[in-house]
């Protein structure tokens, strides 16, 4: 198929060596209207330095509330390809791990229904299928369901929970990213589809403090795996990296935040009382050093981003929980957490937001968590602090 | 139209562990270590002694379906028909024999793809829709992403730098793409509030509604107009207002640009993770190559290249010389917009007399 | 109670508060587990079925409601 549009300013974001979306754009034009109307609309918002998209229209699919987010082009008229434009988000499997076989499936169901332009992976973690027609939407999620995919959370709903591959190819993880968090999203099926929080609510879980998912950033829960116990040192593995020019003083023992290595070249030892487990020498020393044996999570609540209030990242509020199946303890904790926010927070409040308004010790009270100095940086500084009646002597 | 098959509803995800390639099933769990071997390329190996090669390549996030079928046939041809993508839209292609790595090399360079991202380098940005989906973008995403990383190629294919630079986009100040922990960041600003055309909010706006849009309850009535006003000092430029009604148009071509933030983290490698915090306040928004942002992003990345000790990332490397050096020796420009006036501002003034000159 | 008599009085509540305020599900939960005296989870299954059926929709509007569908 020529192309339908002239498209001078986007050609230009076809040369360099990076690869192109322009490309891509013109691929799927190839064979989809979605994507021709689409190069004419968005190269008149390179001319115009102006959004052409507006939101409107009530779409999904039935008995669901999320998955599906309605899109519209504000000059239907000059672009009718892309009059309706709705992005569909599909639940990707945990890691991000496919074989050929079903991701040519997906290709296949949105070359049929759709513009064949996705996103590999929206931020959230879903598969984004971009531009398609209310009336596909029915037909689009049977084909997908019938071939074991669902759609993910969007609206006042659990959003679409992701994850690190931890286990699966990483050395590190503490605990079972991918298994936590498959089994979070299949406990949680009915508070991801049928919204009926405040607001969304989104979990990320990380094998270990690096944090490749952003989990402290971007979460109202972050799960991320930690131990307890000695690092493991192969001393002479310690050793192969100093004769291989590392320079461990200056880049292990010196940039350790808590000055607990000492290391005279022939042993390297840890004060693993001093460790606050940051991950910095075990990450420059992979082969040498291994967290310790005794593995869970430290489990985070409450980040946002600064719309309307500033930018929350999540704190600690349990500082070490055992992560085996079935996840009992954390499901619990997170129900508990729920009934709180479902009781006082109001309309577009997160659980960030609502633990700073009523604070964070009605918060813990409530849900039932015992203080510790491990959820906070320090102390209060002021005085004004209050008492329950069963503190006072009567 | 044909048969539909039968919907299935709250059936979840496919379970993860059908995609793993047989190497990962057989060493969940039981990886030793990993070595870098190359810009975008890695070894891991398990307590078995099994190993696994990977090999990392950069994809513009907005894929065609025919692009997708092309890594799979690749997949296919090398890696048993598995494959992977990353948090920040990279791809991953993974063998089981070192045989097979340069075979698969080979199969992505002649097929153009970029093989780079792994280690002290700039992986792929993390990004936002802009243009191509969405209606508060105050710039495009893609197309910033495309212009910036054609200009810092190197940088993820073989140049290194004192440690990871995570590069992020946000059109708008929405940021979906969670550009406030990031090394270096760009976000799409406005600079001025929404225009309110009266005539037209009569018949096209809910004016509850659109006063319940604003976040910080700038919007009030106006019952003389049967329209809405708004108080200027409260409104932030979100565009949320919009959303709800297309009469209160905010996209300002003249004044609508781009902000970038520097110097955030999300590990917890060495130092705490970190927001990022404002480096410029506005650069025009001049597509389809944005010279200026490009050139200042390149200037801070330079700065950062000479100035930061080996591990250092951007944050750490500008909490330890201090931002008024960092001001100094990048030569940008202190303003007013700088100082914050925010929630949580008292916390960044300096509540010290130490500083450098 | 029957479902079907519940799934009455759930209709008729988003009904009436139709253009006066928007109904989140938690307050459709709320209200007619307290006015019946039923437990949360049966209200949650009517409305379900409510929704399965097409008769009530979800809408999303700065957060996520109950509403009845619009007219063709
Ligand atoms: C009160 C006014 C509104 C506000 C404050 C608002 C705010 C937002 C926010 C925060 C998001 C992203 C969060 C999410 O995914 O839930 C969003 C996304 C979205 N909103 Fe709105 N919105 C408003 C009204 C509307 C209306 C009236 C529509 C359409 C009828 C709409 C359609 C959408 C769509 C389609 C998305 C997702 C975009 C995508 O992922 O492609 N919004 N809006
Ligand atoms: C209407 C314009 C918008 C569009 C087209 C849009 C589109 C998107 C898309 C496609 C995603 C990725 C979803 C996924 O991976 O499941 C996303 C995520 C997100 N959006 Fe939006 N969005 C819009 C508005 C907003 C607004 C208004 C807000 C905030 C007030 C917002 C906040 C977010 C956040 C926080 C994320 C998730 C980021 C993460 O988890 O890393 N978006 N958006
Ligand atoms: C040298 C040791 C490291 C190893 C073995 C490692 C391993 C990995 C792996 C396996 C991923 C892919 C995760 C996924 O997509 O689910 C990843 C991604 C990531 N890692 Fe690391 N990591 C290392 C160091 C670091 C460090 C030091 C940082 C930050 C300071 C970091 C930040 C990230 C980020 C942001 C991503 C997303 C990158 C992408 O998807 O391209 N990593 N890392
Ligand atoms: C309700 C609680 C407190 C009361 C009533 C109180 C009262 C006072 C008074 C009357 C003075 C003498 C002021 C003067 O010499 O003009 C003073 C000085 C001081 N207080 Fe407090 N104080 C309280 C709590 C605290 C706390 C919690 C701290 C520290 C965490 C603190 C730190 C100091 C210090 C450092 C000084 C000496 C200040 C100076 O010489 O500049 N006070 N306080
Ligand atoms: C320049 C100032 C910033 C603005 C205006 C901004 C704005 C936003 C907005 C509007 C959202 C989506 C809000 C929501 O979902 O409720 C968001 C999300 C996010 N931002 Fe920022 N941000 C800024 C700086 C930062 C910084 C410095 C960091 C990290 C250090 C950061 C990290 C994040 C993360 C992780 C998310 C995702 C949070 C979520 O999923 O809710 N942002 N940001
Ligand atoms: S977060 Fe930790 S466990 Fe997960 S992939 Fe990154 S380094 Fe590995
Ligand atoms: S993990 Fe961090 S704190 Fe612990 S010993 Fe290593 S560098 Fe020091
Ligand atoms: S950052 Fe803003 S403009 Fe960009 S996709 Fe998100 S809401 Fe839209
Ligand atoms: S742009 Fe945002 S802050 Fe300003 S009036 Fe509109 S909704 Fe309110």
């Amino acid at each position: 198929m020529s192309m339908k549009h002239q498209t001078p300013l986007l050609d230009e974001l076809e040369k360099g060596t990076f690869p192109s979306f322009v490309k891509e754009i013109k691929r799927a034009a190839e064979h989809s209207d979605y994507a021709q109307d689409l190069l004419g609309l968005l190269e008149l918002s390179y001319k115009e330095k102006v959004t052409h998209w507006k939101h409107g229209g009530i779409v999904g699919v039935r008995g669901y509330g999320a998955g599906v987010i309605g899109r519209y082009s504000d000059i239907p008229d000059q672009f009718p390809g892309v009059a309706h434009f709705h992005t569909v988000r599909v639940n990707q499997p945990s890691g991000f791990f496919y074989t050929t076989k079903a991701l040519r499936e997906i290709c296949e169901v949105w070359d049929k229904y759709g513009s064949g332009l996705t996103n590999m992976h929206g931020s959230t973690g879903d598969i984004i299928l971009l531009g398609t027609k209310t009336e596909n939407l029915e037909p689009i999620f049977a084909e997908l369901s019938s071939k074991g995919w669902d759609l993910g959370g969007s609206g006042s709903a659990v959003r679409t929970p992701s994850c690190c591959l931890g286990a699966a190819r990483c050395e590190w993880a503490n605990i079972d990213s991918m298994s936590i968090t498959n089994e979070i999203t299949q406990h949680y099926q009915d508070e991801m589809h049928r919204p009926a929080f405040p607001y969304k609510f989104k979990f990320k879980v990380a094998g270990c403090a690096v944090d490749c998912i952003a989990s402290i950033a971007r979460a109202d829960m972050s799960i991320i795996g930690t131990w307890k116990g000695d690092i493991r040192i192969d001393q002479g593995e310690v050793k192969n990296y100093a004769q291989n020019g590392m320079d461990i003083q200056k880049e292990i023992v010196d940039m350790c935040p808590t000055e607990c290595i000492s290391w005279d070249g022939s042993e390297f030892k840890i004060d693993n009382d001093d460790c606050n487990r940051c991950m910095h020498c075990i990450a420059k020393m992979t082969k040498a050093l291994r967290p310790g044996t005794e593995k869970g999570a430290t489990i985070l609540l409450g980040s946002k981003a600064p719309i309307v209030t500033g930018a929350l990242m999540s704190w600690v509020i349990v500082p070490f929980m055992k992560m085996e199946p079935p996840y009992t303890e954390l499901f619990e904790l997170v129900d508990k957490i729920w009934e709180w926010w479902d009781e006082y927070g109001k309309n577009r409040e997160r659980i960030g937001e609502l633990i700073e308004r009523l604070s964070f010790t009605t918060f813990l009270k409530e849900v039932g968590l015992e203080p510790q100095p491990a959820m906070v940086k320090e102390p209060r500084r002021d005085p004004f602090f209050f008492w329950s009646e069963e503190d006072i002597e009567k | 139209m044909s048969e539909l098959p039968q919907r299935q509803t709250d059936i979840g995800p496919p379970h993860y562990e059908q995609f793993l390639p047989p190497v990962i099933q057989k060493n969940y769990g039981q990886w030793k270590y990993h070595e870098q071997l190359g810009p975008g390329h890695m070894v891991h190996v398990a307590e078995s002694g099994d190993k696994i090669w990977t090999v990392r390549v950069a994809s513009p996030r907005l894929l065609s379906t025919d692009t997708i079928k092309d890594m799979c046939d690749i997949a296919d041809a090398h890696c048993d028909g598995h494959l992977r993508f990353t948090t920040r839209n990279n791809v991953e292609f993974m063998v089981d024999a070192e045989s097979k790595v340069e075979p698969l090399m080979k199969a992505l360079t002649d097929k153009d793809f970029l093989i780079g991202g792994i280690g002290p380098r700039i992986s792929n940005v993390v990004h936002t829709q802009g243009w191509v989906h969405c209606h508060s973008a105050a710039t495009d995403a893609s197309g910033l992403v495309k212009a910036l990383m054609d200009d810092l190629g190197d940088y993820f294919t073989t140049k290194t730098l004192p440690n990871k630079v995570r590069l992020a986009v946000a059109c708008c100040v929405n940021m979906c793409g969670a550009v406030h922990c990031s090394d270096i960041a760009l976000v799409g600003v406005h600079k001025t509030p929404p225009r309110i055309e009266h005539d037209r909010i009569k018949n096209m706006c809910e004016i509850p509604s659109t006063i319940a849009s604003c976040p910080t309850s700038a919007i009030s009535p106006d019952p003389q107009k049967k329209s809405v006003k708004i108080k200027l000092e409260k409104c932030m430029y979100c565009g949320n207002c919009y959303s709800v009604c297309p009469a209160m148009p905010i996209a300002d071509p003249k004044n609508d640009g781009i902000a970038i933030v520097i110097g955030g983290k999300v590990s917890n490698l060495r130092s705490n993770p970190k927001f990022s915090k404002l480096a410029i306040p506005w650069l025009p928004n001049t597509p389809p190559r944005w010279n200026e942002t490009v050139a200042a992003v390149r200037k801070i990345l330079e700065t950062y290249e000479s100035g930061a000790r080996k591990h250092e990332r951007v944050g750490e490397w500008v909490d330890r010389i201090g931002w008024e050096k960092f001001f100094k020796i990048t030569g940008l420009e202190f303003t007013l917009q700088h100082v914050d006036d925010f929630t949580f501002a008292r916390e960044t003034w300096r509540m010290a007399a130490t500083f450098k000159w | 109670m029957e479902k079907e008599e519940l799934k009455k009085i759930i209709y008729q509540l988003v009904e009436k508060s139709t253009g006066k305020k928007k109904l989140k599900q938690s307050d459709i939960l709320k209200k007619v587990a307290a006015d019946q005296g039923l437990e949360k989870s049966e209200v949650k299954a009517a409305l379900r079925e409510l929704m399965d059926a097409g008769e009530l929709i979800f809408t999303y509007f700065g957060g996520s409601f109950v509403e009845i569908p619009p007219k063709e």
